[in-house]
C-alpha cells in the first residue's frame, strides 16, 4: 500500500500498480495509445508522460511504465508535460492524419492542422504495438513483430509474408486502436461466424436460461486453440477472460466429467431436435442463405446475436418482403405426420418481430392456425389486424431460389382455390420438431418404451402422463411429445413432483407379483440362480434350498418356466392360474350351453 | 616486450592494422626474414590497433623503438636489409611531425607522447591472441590479487574511492552499480561486458576487443567476484568478426589457465563467460536493448524505473560495464585508488579515449587525462586542422553529443563541463569542424544516421528524428522557413524530455547544440539562401577566379564535363551542368576556384 | 365350435408380455383398429414366464393357433433379458409341435412393442387367416375320442 499525490490529489495504490492504473481508478484522465490493462507496459506512444517528483528530484516519465511509488508526487498537467504532448500528437497527427483516435486527441490539445505533409496519407498503424504484445504475451503466437529500424519501423509478420504460424484468432484486429488490422479468411481460417453457434469464445449458450452462465467455446478460444496446437506446450496462452473476472469465475482445467450418484428416481428431460429441413428438397433450405429456420431466425433477431438483433438479410439490406412457411416437416406424410404444436405460435410471434424492426411485408403460408393457448388466438387475431400480416391458408410448396437472388414462395391458396406465388427476400421455415437422434440409446439405457414417433412413451396418455413403466423414471417437457414452454413447465413440474413424493415417502410400495420357492419341493439343482436378471434368488447353503428375496424380485416370472421341479410360482400368475385361464378359454358357460339345449 | 618461453629474440616486430588494410604484409615481413636467415633473430607479430589510423599500417620494432608508417609489402625488403641487418632508419618510412620533422622513434611522436594510455595501455603492444604475453606484462595479477588479498567489498570500496565512471557514455558511478548488484537479492547474478559500439566514427571498443581481450576479461572476472556473479556474457555486434574471435580466442586461452570456469586459481570462486553475438545497431549498445537481445528478443530498450542492477538480464540481478570500464577495473586493483584518482579531474578521474575523425591531422584514437582541455586534444595530440584551415567547432559524443563552439576551445573536457555546454562526453567520438564543414549538415547527417539507427519504438523519438530531419534537409536545400528554428527548438525539446532511452532523450543534441551555437548559419540558410561554410549544395556555386592559370587539372577532373577553358586560359564552370561536387576546389592548387 | 372352409373360426390363443405386445393390443383396441375376434389374450408380465406347457396345454384345450409375443430384443425387456430366454426356449417348442404333427402354422412367436399397435392389428388379422387356411386342429376331440 502506497500513498502517493497526483495534481494535488492525495491517492493510494496497491503493490504493483503503475501511475497510470492508479490516476484511472481515481478519475485523473491521462491520455495513452499503447496501454491495455491485459498487456504489460510498454511506453511507445509516449503521450502518458507526467511529471514526477521523487526524493524532491524531478523528472519526466511515462505514466504506464512507471511504479506508483510511496510518497511521490505525480503532475499530469505540467507545462512541460502538456507541451511534450502537442508535439508528439502534432507528429502522430502528420504521420497518419486521417486516423480518428489521433485526430480526437490531436483536436484536444488544440492542433487542428497537421504541421508537416504525410508521406502516406492513407497510414493506419500508429505503432503502438498492440498488436505485437498481445500476439506475444496473450496469444503466444509470436507471429507479429517489428521490423526495420527507425522511422521505417512497421509492424507485420516474418518478412512481411504470410506465414503458418498465424492462427487466424484475429485478436491482433480486435486490440487494434485505428483499425488498421484486416483479418481476410482464407480456407484454413478456423475463425467463422456459425449462425447459431457462439458469437465469441465466451459466449452465453442460452440467454434465458437461469443462470445464464457464459461458457468457453473451445474451437474458438485462443487459450485451448494454441493448447491443441502446440500439444500442450504453450498451455497459458491468453486467459484475457480469466485475468478481467474479478470473481475468479473462470476455469481452464473444468472438464466433462462422469459423475456416478446413488438416486432414488430420474427425471429424464432430453428435449427435442430440430428437423433437417434439407430433406425435403422443394424447401431449398441451405441452397440460400435467406432460407431461414425458425430456430436461426430467432438468434438473428436476438440482440445478443450476430447482427445485434437487427433483420437483415445475407446482403446485410432490410428484407423488403418475408415470407414464413408452416409445418415444414410436420403433419408431412413424407416427413412427419404429427403436428409440431408450437410452430404456429411462433411464426406468428415472429411475422410480428419482422413487422415490429423494418418495414417488410409478411406472407404467412399456413394449413390452418393452432392458438389454443392461454391468450394465444388474441395475438393471433392482433398481428392479422393490426400487423397487416398477409395470411394465405394452404401449405407452402415450395421454395426457389431466383437468378437475382430473390425467393419465389408457391403456395396454394385454399380460399382463392387457386396456386400463388410471391418473391421474396427471407423466407423462414417453421420447422418440425422431433426427437433426438439418440433417443434409442436413452430408451433403452433406463428400459424405456418410445411411441411410434418417436418421443418416450408415458405410464399412460391420460392418467400417467410423466410416469414410465419403470419405476421412478419420470418424463419431463418434449421427451414425451412436442411442446411450448408453458406445457413444458407444466410437465417438468408435475415429474418434479411426482419424484419427490417418490423420495418423500421413504418407502416404495412393490408390487405383489413376486415368485416364492416352495422350499419342500426345490431340488437344488440352480438353475434358477443364473437366470434371474435381479439376482434375487440366492442359493441357502444350510437348507440346501434356492431362496428369493421379495424386495429385489420384479415378478416377471422367468425362473418359474424353467424350474424343472416346479417348485417356483409366481404370485398372481401361477402356473394354476394360467392353466385355469386356458381352460376358462374354451368352457362354454352352462348357461350359454343350456340356452343351446334349450 | 614479447617474451616466447622458448626463443630468446633479437628483434620483435610489432605490426598493425594489417587487417584490412595490408593482409599482405605480415607474410611478406615473414618471408623476407627467413629469406635473410633472420627466423631465430627476428619474430613477427600481429598486434591489435595502434590506433593511428591515418598513418597505418604501422610498424614498432621493438626494443629499440623504431616506428615506421605506411608500411607496404613493397618496403619490406629495404626495411629488412636497412634496420634489420644494419642498423639504420628509412628516413621516407618515420612519421613527419607537422611542425615538419622527421620522427624515427615511437616514444618522440607527439601524437602518442601526448597521450596518457591507460585504457590502450597493451593497444598494439602485445599479441592479442597470446594469453602468455598479457601474463608476461602482470595481466591477470590483479584477479589474483582481488581473489586472495581483498574482499569483494574491499574491491567495491577500491573501485568507489578511484573514483571510475562508467566509460559506456552516460559516466554513472561503477562502483554505485556494483553496490546495487552486490546488495540485489538472488541467487543468479549477470556481469555483461558491453561491446556493441554504436556512433559513427568510433571504434574504441572493437580494437580494445581486437588488440587485448584479456584486460577486459580480468576486469570481468573481478567485477563479477565483487557482485557474487558466476555468469558473465559480452555482447558483440555480429559485424565485428574481428572481435567475436579473439574474445572467444582469449576466453579459452584463459580458461586454459584455470583464469575462468570452476575454482579460479585454487580461489573456490567460479565464473563462466560467453560471447553473445547480436546484430549491430546503434541503439542496440543500450543496457536493456542489449540485454533483450542477449535474451533473443527484439533489441529495443525498455524503462528502468527499477534499475537492471536489480532487475536486468532473464529478470536477474544484471551489472552492465562497457569494456572499457572493465578493462580498467585491473589497472586500478593493480595499481591503486590513489593512483587512478591522480590523473583526471576531481568528479572526472582517469582518463579519456577519444576518437578523432573528421578534419584533424592525426585520425585515430587519442587517450588523454580527463579534464584535458579541446585545444589540448586537437592541437597537440590531434597534430590540428589539416592545410592550415581554421578550427570552427567539435562535434563530441556522436550523435547523441553536440556541438562545441571555437570560442569554448580551452573548455576542459569532462562529464560535467561537456553537459554544460549542451553536448556529452558519451564514447568519446570526435569530429572536428573547420570553416568548411557546414553545422547544420553535420546535424542533418547525424539525424539521417539515427533514422535507422533509433529502434522506433517511442514516438516522440521516432517522429521527431523524422521530422527534424525533414526540416535539416529544408534548411539544406533553402527550402527553410525562419518558424522551423522554433519548431525544432520546441520539437527538440519535448523529444527530450519524453523519449525512453538515453539515445532518444539525445536524439535532439545536434539539431539543439547547433541551434544555441551556431543559429546565425542557420538564420543565414533560411533567410540569405546561402551556407557559410560552402558545403550545402543547393544554397552554393563553385566559380573560377581570375587566379586561374588553366592548368586544366579542374577540366580533367570534373565528373559532369562542366568545366570548359583552352590551356592556359580561364576556365569557366558551366552552373547548368554543375553539382556542385567541389571536386574543383579540392584539386586547384592556386586557389582559382570559390564558392559563393 | 367347428366347421369346414368359409364357415369356420379359429381360435387362437396369445400369450403377450405385460409391457411390449399387450400394451400394442391394448392401443390396437382403444384405437378401434380392425381385426378380427379369434384371438384370445393371456396376459404374462413377461414372455419368460411362458413355460412350454401353457401351449400345449392351449391346443389340448382346443385352440387352433397359439401366438407368444413379447418386446424386442436386445434392449426392450422390461426385466432386461427375458425375451433372450423366450428367444431359447421357442424354438424348442417348435420341435417339440412338429414332433407331436402339429401344423408349422399353427404356432408364431416373435416380438411387438408397444409402439406397434398396427403391427400386432396385422399379425392377428394375418394368423387368424393362416389357420382359417389349416382348417381346425381338434386336439381336444381327438383326445376325448382316444379317452373313450
Amino acid at each position: 500500500m502506497a500513498t502517493l499525490t497526483i495534481d494535488g490529489v492525495q491517492v493510494t495504490a496497491e503493490e504493483g500498480q503503475t501511475i497510470l492504473d492508479v490516476a484511472l481508478e481515481n478519475g485523473i484522465e491521462i491520455p495513452t495509445l499503447c496501454s491495455h490493462p491485459l498487456l504489460e507496459p510498454y511506453g511507445a506512444c509516449r503521450l502518458c508522460v507526467v511529471e514526477i517528483i521523487r526524493r524532491g528530484w524531478p523528472r519526466i516519465e511515462t505514466a504506464c511504465t512507471y511504479p506508483a511509488w510511496d510518497g511521490i508526487e505525480v503532475n499530469t498537467k505540467a507545462p512541460q508535460v502538456m507541451e511534450a504532448r502537442k508535439v508528439i500528437l502534432e507528429m502522430m497527427l502528420s504521420r497518419t492524419p486521417n486516423v480518428p483516435i489521433i485526430q480526437d486527441l490531436a483536436r484536444e490539445y488544440g492542433i487542428t492542422e497537421p504541421p508537416f505533409p504525410a508521406e502516406a496519407p492513407d497510414e493506419k498503424c500508429i505503432l503502438c504495438g498492440l498488436c505485437v504484445r498481445t500476439c506475444h504475451e496473450l496469444v503466444k503466437a509470436d507471429v507479429l513483430n517489428y521490423s526495420a529500424q527507425g522511422i521505417e519501423r512497421r509492424v507485420g509478420p516474418p518478412f512481411l509474408e504470410k506465414t503458418r504460424q498465424c492462427i487466424g484468432c484475429g485478436a491482433c484486429s480486435i486490440m487494434c486502436p485505428t483499425g488498421a488490422i484486416e483479418i481476410v479468411l482464407e480456407q484454413e481460417a478456423v475463425y467463422q461466424e456459425k449462425p447459431l453457434g457462439p458469437t465469441s469464445a465466451v459466449w452465453v449458450p442460452s440467454l434465458q436460461a437461469i443462470p445464464r452462465v457464459p461458457v468457453i467455446d473451445k474451437d474458438s478460444c485462443i487459450h485451448f486453440r494454441q493448447q491443441d496446437r502446440s500439444e500442450g506446450k504453450i498451455d497459458d496462452a491468453c486467459m484475457a477472460c480469466q485475468m478481467l473476472c474479478e470473481v475468479d469465475a473462470i476455469n481452464f482445467e473444468q472438464e466433462d466429467e462422469i459423475i456416478e450418484l446413488d438416486v432414488g428416481a430420474i427425471i429424464v428431460a432430453t428435449g427435442f431436435e430440430m428437423w433437417d429441413a434439407t430433406k425435403l428438397s422443394q424447401y431449398s433450405y441451405g441452397q440460400s442463405p435467406n432460407i431461414l429456420t425458425g430456430l436461426e431466425f430467432e438468434r438473428l433477431s436476438n440482440s445478443a446475436g450476430i447482427t445485434g438483433g437487427e433483420i437483415v438479410t445475407a446482403e446485410g439490406k432490410e428484407p423488403e418482403r418475408v415470407a414464413i412457411i408452416h409445418c415444414v416437416g410436420s403433419r408431412d406424410h413424407n416427413a412427419h405426420e404429427y403436428c409440431s404444436r408450437f410452430c404456429c405460435m411462433y411464426s406468428l410471434k415472429q411475422a410480428h418481430l419482422v413487422r415490429d424492426k423494418t418495414d417488410a411485408s409478411v406472407y404467412e403460408f399456413y394449413m390452418d392456425m393452432r392458438a389454443f393457448g392461454s391468450g394465444y388466438e388474441e395475438f393471433y387475431e392482433r398481428v392479422q389486424k393490426e400487423e397487416g400480416i398477409t395470411m394465405v391458408r394452404g401449405r407452402g410448396a415450395s421454395v426457389e431460389v431466383l437468378s437475382n437472388g430473390k425467393l419465389r414462395v408457391k403456395g396454394d391458396d385454399a380460399d382463392l382455390g387457386e396456386l400463388v406465388h410471391v418473391d421474396v427476400d427471407m423466407v423462414l421455415l417453421s420447422t418440425a420438431v422431433e426427437a433426438p437422434h439418440d433417443s434409442s440409446e436413452v430408451a433403452s439405457m433406463f428400459g424405456l418404451s418410445r411411441k411410434p414417433d418417436g418421443f418416450f412413451a408415458e405410464a399412460h396418455p391420460k392418467l400417467r402422463p410423466v410416469e414410465t413403466n419403470t419405476d421412478g423414471v419420470f418424463l419431463a417437457g418434449s421427451i414425451q411429445g412436442p411442446k411450448d414452454v408453458p406445457d413444458t413447465v407444466g410437465h417438468a413440474g408435475a415429474a418434479a413432483s411426482m419424484a419427490l413424493a417418490l423420495l418423500d415417502k421413504g418407502e416404495v410400495v412393490i408390487s405383489p407379483q413376486v415368485a416364492i420357492v416352495d422350499e419342500k419341493l426345490c431340488s437344488a439343482c440352480k438353475t434358477c440362480i443364473s437366470l434371474c436378471p435381479y439376482t434375487a434368488i440366492a442359493f441357502v447353503d444350510e437348507d440346501n434350498v434356492a431362496r428369493i428375496n421379495e424386495a429385489l424380485c420384479k415378478g416377471c416370472g422367468t425362473c418359474v418356466a424353467a424350474c424343472p421341479a416346479g417348485a417356483i410360482t409366481a404370485q398372481h400368475f401361477t402356473t394354476e392360474q394360467i392353466m385355469a385361464q386356458i381352460e376358462g378359454l374354451f368352457r362354454v358357460p352352462a348357461e350359454v350351453e343350456e340356452g343351446v339345449k334349450a | 616486450m614479447n617474451t616466447s618461453k622458448t626463443q630468446k629474440h633479437r628483434a620483435d616486430l610489432l605490426v598493425s592494422c594489417v587487417h584490412d588494410r595490408a593482409p599482405d604484409l605480415i607474410p611478406a615481413l615473414e618471408a623476407e626474414v627467413k629469406r635473410r636467415g633472420l627466423e631465430g633473430e627476428v619474430k613477427v607479430v600481429e598486434a591489435g590497433c595502434r590506433g593511428f589510423c591515418s598513418m597505418g599500417p604501422v610498424l614498432l620494432i621493438q626494443p629499440d623503438g623504431t616506428f615506421y608508417v605506411n608500411v607496404q609489402p613493397a618496403d619490406v625488403p629495404e626495411m629488412v636489409e636497412e634496420t634489420l641487418v644494419k642498423g639504420r632508419v628509412v628516413e621516407r618510412m618515420t612519421y613527419q611531425e607537422p611542425s615538419s620533422h622527421a620522427c624515427a622513434l615511437y616514444e618522440d611522436i607527439s601524437f602518442y607522447s601526448k597521450q596518457h594510455r591507460i585504457v590502450l595501455r597493451n593497444c598494439g603492444m602485445l599479441n592479442p591472441a597470446s594469453v602468455e604475453e598479457y601474463i608476461a606484462v602482470g595481466g591477470y595479477e590483479a584477479v589474483g590479487k582481488a581473489l586472495f588479498d581483498m574482499t569483494p567489498e574491499g574491491v567495491i570500496e577500491e573501485v568507489k574511492k578511484a573514483g571510475l565512471r562508467g566509460r559506456g557514455g552516460a559516466g554513472f558511478a561503477a562502483a554505485r552499480k556494483w553496490e546495487t548488484g552486490r546488495k540485489a537479492e538472488g541467487d543468479i547474478k549477470y556481469v555483461l561486458a558491453n561491446g556493441d559500439e554504436g556512433d559513427p566514427n568510433c571504434f574504441m571498443d572493437r580494437a580494445l576487443m581486437e588488440a587485448d581481450p584479456h584486460s577486459i576479461l580480468e576486469g570481468m572476472i573481478i567485477g563479477a567476484y565483487a557482485m557474487d556473479a558466476h555468469q558473465g556474457y559480452i555482447y558483440i555486434p555480429y559485424e565485428h568478426t574481428l572481435s567475436v574471435k579473439t574474445m572467444r580466442n582469449a576466453i579459452e586461452s584463459a580458461r586454459a589457465y584455470g583464469l575462468i570456469g570452476e575454482d579460479i586459481l585454487g580461489s573456490g570462486f567460479d565464473f563462466e563467460v560467453e560471447v553473445r553475438v547480436g546484430a549491430h545497431s546503434f541503439v542496440g549498445g543500450e543496457s536493456t536493448a542489449l540485454m533483450h537481445a542477449i535474451e533473443g528478443t527484439v533489441s529495443e530498450p525498455r524503462p528502468k524505473h527499477i534499475h537492471t542492477t536489480e532487475v536486468g538480464l532473464w529478470g536477474k540481478p544484471t551489472c552492465l560495464n562497457n569494456v572499457k570500464t572493465w578493462n580498467l577495473v585491473p589497472e586500478i586493483i593493480g595499481k591503486g585508488a590513489e593512483w587512478f584518482a591522480s590523473i583526471g579531474t576531481e568528479k572526472s578521474t582517469g582518463t579519456q579515449v577519444f576518437s578523432l575523425a573528421g578534419k584533424i591531422n592525426n585520425v585515430g584514437l587519442a587517450e588523454v587525462p580527463m579534464g584535458t582541455t579541446i585545444r589540448e586534444l586537437i592541437f597537440d595530440v590531434g597534430g590540428g586542422i589539416p592545410n592550415g584551415r581554421e578550427f570552427k567547432a567539435i562535434q563530441i559524443g556522436g550523435p547523441s553529443g553536440g556541438a562545441v563552439p571555437a570560442s569554448l576551445l580551452d573548455m576542459p573536457m569532462d562529464y560535467e563541463t561537456l553537459e554544460e555546454a549542451g553536448s556529452m562526453m558519451g564514447t568519446g567520438g570526435v569530429v572536428v569542424l573547420d570553416d568548411r564543414s557546414c553545422v547544420i549538415d553535420v546535424a542533418r547527417y547525424f539525424l539521417d544516421f539515427l533514422k535507422d539507427q533509433s529502434c522506433g519504438k517511442c514516438s516522440s523519438c521516432r517522429e521527431g528524428i523524422r521530422y527534424m530531419l525533414e526540416m535539416l534537409t529544408n534548411i539544406t536545400e533553402g527550402k527553410g522557413k525562419m518558424s522551423d528554428l522554433e519548431v525544432l527548438e520546441r520539437m527538440g525539446k519535448s523529444v527530450k524530455i519524453s523519449s525512453m532511452c538515453g539515445l532518444g532523450k539525445s536524439v535532439p543534441n545536434p539539431v539543439l547544440s547547433t541551434l544555441r551555437h551556431f543559429r546565425d548559419e542557420y538564420v543565414a540558410h533560411i533567410e540569405d539562401h546561402k551556407c557559410p561554410a560552402g558545403v550545402c549544395k543547393a544554397l552554393i556555386e563553385h566559380y573560377i577566379n581570375d587566379q586561374c592559370n588553366g592548368c586544366g587539372l579542374c577540366l580533367r577532373k570534373c565528373p559532369q564535363d562542366a568545366i570548359t577553358g583552352e590551356k592556359k586560359e580561364l576556365h569557366t564552370i558551366d552552373a547548368e551542368k554543375c553539382i556542385q561536387c567541389g571536386v574543383c576546389f579540392d584539386v586547384c592548387r592556386f586557389d582559382a576556384v570559390g564558392v559563393r | 365350435m367347428s366347421g369346414n372352409g368359409k364357415d369356420f373360426e379359429p381360435r387362437i390363443v396369445g400369450f403377450l408380455c405385460n409391457w411390449c405386445t399387450y400394451s400394442a393390443a391394448d392401443t390396437a383396441g382403444v384405437s378401434r383398429m380392425k381385426q378380427p375376434p379369434n384371438v384370445d389374450v393371456i396376459r404374462v408380465m413377461c414372455t419368460g414366464r411362458v413355460d412350454p406347457t401353457f401351449v400345449l396345454k392351449a391346443f389340448v384345450e382346443g385352440a387352433d393357433g397359439v401366438i407368444v409375443s413379447g418386446c424386442h430384443p436386445p434392449g426392450d425387456c422390461h426385466y432386461n433379458n427375458g425375451n433372450f430366454k423366450t428367444f431359447r426356449r421357442m424354438p424348442l417348442v417348435e420341435a417339440l409341435l412338429a414332433q407331436y404333427g402339429v401344423d408349422e402354422g399353427r404356432f408364431h412367436w416373435g416380438w411387438i412393442s408397444g409402439a406397434e399397435a398396427p403391427k400386432w392389428a396385422k399379425l392377428v388379422h394375418d394368423f387368424t387367416e393362416q389357420v382359417r387356411e389349416l382348417g381346425p386342429l381338434d386336439w381336444k376331440q381327438q383326445l376325448e375320442s382316444k379317452e373313450e
